[in-house]
């Protein structure tokens, strides 16, 4: 037994370079447009502009989020977070439902190695072709064509790289800055950073990435029930496989549907079988579907000996879309939606920051009255200038003697407005709870209240 | 129709895929961690407080790679111990 296992462990290394072959197909081209929508819209987006400022920005340096009209601020961090719980979620739900639709048409790994596979078709050819470069002798126009592979390779990963960049600092800056060979020192490492990245992921690492480095290609099969979409073989009808003349009956000798061509093997990106069944590295591309129905329609056979099917379906049993697991990720997901879209649509772009000054707990002044001191920061969240009214409450005589009215906040900005409140002794004793309400005065809906304390001799 | 299945480039070793498993999971720790860290606290004002100046791009990325250091040691620590473990029943103590 245990000498068994040990071979087995040494047989799992033989595996080769993966050279998938080229096809086309419905779910190909759905992949492809997929692929230039989603690339589209990478390089394309920080090109917009609104209201004279790139459209999409996330401005680190000065702390501040650019979406369109909106600006988000480090305090609205809970947003960012709903955001990222919202988009898991939509995976499970996704993968629930649809297997792992992500993998095939929407991960980064799988559209830029797209991307990356077409260059090298390019400049190298057909999936033959490309075994042949890579097995012959050096020479003049090998060279040609890996110089020609890299270069495109190269030069398409330093755009990306730069566009990367675009997402956080101005796009055109960076690149006149570029053009002008001034670009900053930061700037120019993230550019290389994140190019280097995708030509080592996209360019050699490939589906290693999902078989290895991919948590999601883990954990995705707890998520799959038996009415998932999956793709898959249609084992009763395939079986047995074997080759025969294009003219040759449909069930000559016996055998099945599958001729054993072994297309659909060339052409998976991940280098599996699908004909051995449901594997973890079926990143469910479709491109083994559209292989076999090209064969299936050179037979004249039905197409559909591979395909987008559920484990229920395939074993006769009618397939379920409203499952338990179903419902409760779609229910959680309007919730979240719903909780994310309320609360961005009631913020108050205000925010006001109450700091007690930690120096003196209080100072007696004359006429019987108690001083404390304290430091409001107020930031105006909108992107044009606005006037508040700022109120103080809590103690019978509170009042503040120096808070400018109304209190002018340049846009996005934050001012730091030092007060000094005043209250009479008698009434003032111990800590008492104060609240400091802030009133847009043009926009009296917009109103904030910030709690603090006022101490007083004890 | 394909009997010569070319076998080129291996895939990768046990070594390699420990490598990058370790460098990508604590990439993606360190991403996160950034980004909560930098949602609350400002580099520009955690430098000024240590007396320091240093730009925000300086402190992002300082505090990326800090995070990311400090993930890929125990990351690569965590693979380490596990792939060096004793095997279960092993004789030699």
């Amino acid at each position: 037994m245990s000498a068994q296992k040990a071979q087995v462990v040494e047989l799992f290394e033989a595996a080769q370079k993966v050279y998938p072959r080229e096809i086309k197909g419905r779910f190909t081209s759905l992949s492809k447009l997929a692929t230039l929508l989603l690339l589209g819209l990478f390089y394309g987006v920080p090109w917009l502009m609104w209201d004279g400022r790139q459209a999409f920005l996330f401005d680190l340096p000065a702390r501040k989020f650019h979406l369109l009209g909106l600006t988000l601020w480090p305090q609205d961090f809970p947003y960012l977070a709903l955001l990222l719980i919202i988009a898991a979620l939509s995976l499970f739900f996704f993968t629930a439902l649809a297997g792992r639709l992500w993998c095939g048409f929407a991960c980064p790994q799988t559209v830029w190695t797209e991307a990356f596979i077409w260059m090298e078709q390019l400049t190298e050819g057909t999936r033959s072709q490309r075994i042949k470069l890579d097995k012959a002798p050096i020479s003049i126009s090998k060279l040609r064509k890996k110089a020609s592979k890299q270069f495109l390779w190269i030069t398409f990963s330093l755009w990306t790289g730069l566009t990367f960049v675009g997402y956080f600092t101005p796009i055109r800056e960076v690149l006149v800055d570029t053009a002008t060979l001034s670009v900053g020192g930061w700037t120019l490492f993230w550019t290389v950073f994140y190019g280097f990245a995708t030509y080592g992921n996209a360019g050699y690492m490939r589906e290693q990435v999902c078989k290895y480095m991919c948590p999601y290609a883990r954990f995705q099969s707890a998520m799959f029930d038996k009415d998932t979409l999956i793709i898959s073989y249609d084992q009763q009808r395939g079986e047995p496989r074997g080759s025969r003349s294009r003219k040759a009956e449909r069930g000559i000798r016996g055998l099945g549907d599958c001729i054993d061509c072994q297309l659909c093997v060339q052409v998976c990106p991940t280098g599996i079988d699908i004909r051995n069944g449901l594997q973890y590295e079926c990143i469910a591309c479709a491109a083994c579907v559209d292989a076999c129905d090209s064969i299936m329609d050179k037979m004249n056979y039905p197409r559909g000996l591979v395909r987008y099917t559920t484990h229920n379906a395939v074993s006769g049993k009618g397939t379920h879309i409203l499952r338990p697991r179903v419902v409760v990720y779609a229910l959680l997901l309007t919730l979240l939606i719903a909780g994310l879209v309320t609360s961005m649509a009631t913020r108050t772009p205000i925010i006001l920051d109450v700091i007690r000054d930690r120096n003196s707990l209080y100072r007696e002044v004359d006429g019987g009255m108690v001083e404390n001191t304290y430091t409001l920061k107020v930031i105006n969240q909108r992107n044009e200038a606005r006037a508040y009214r700022i109120d103080v409450a809590g103690i019978d005589g509170l009042s503040a003697d120096n808070i400018p009215q109304p209190v002018i906040v340049e846009a996005g900005s934050v001012l730091s407005l030092p007060v000094r409140l005043s209250a009479p002794r008698d009434v003032a004793s111990g800590v008492n709870v104060i609240e400091f309400r802030i009133t847009d005065i043009d926009d009296i809906s917009d109103s904030l209240v910030e709690d603090s304390r006022f101490v007083g001799p004890f | 129709m394909v009997t010569d299945e070319y076998r080129g480039t291996r895939q990768w070793s046990r070594n390699q895929q420990a490598v990058a498993t370790v460098v990508w999971v604590s990439f993606l720790g360190a991403a996160i961690g950034t980004m909560v860290f930098f949602a609350l606290f400002d580099p520009a004002l955690i430098w000024a407080d240590v007396g320091v100046e240093l730009s925000r791009e300086s402190g992002y990325a300082l505090g990326f790679f800090s995070f990311w250091a400090v993930t890929a040691l125990t990351s690569g620590m965590t693979a380490w111990l596990v792939r060096t473990a004793p095997k279960r029943g092993s004789t030699s103590s």
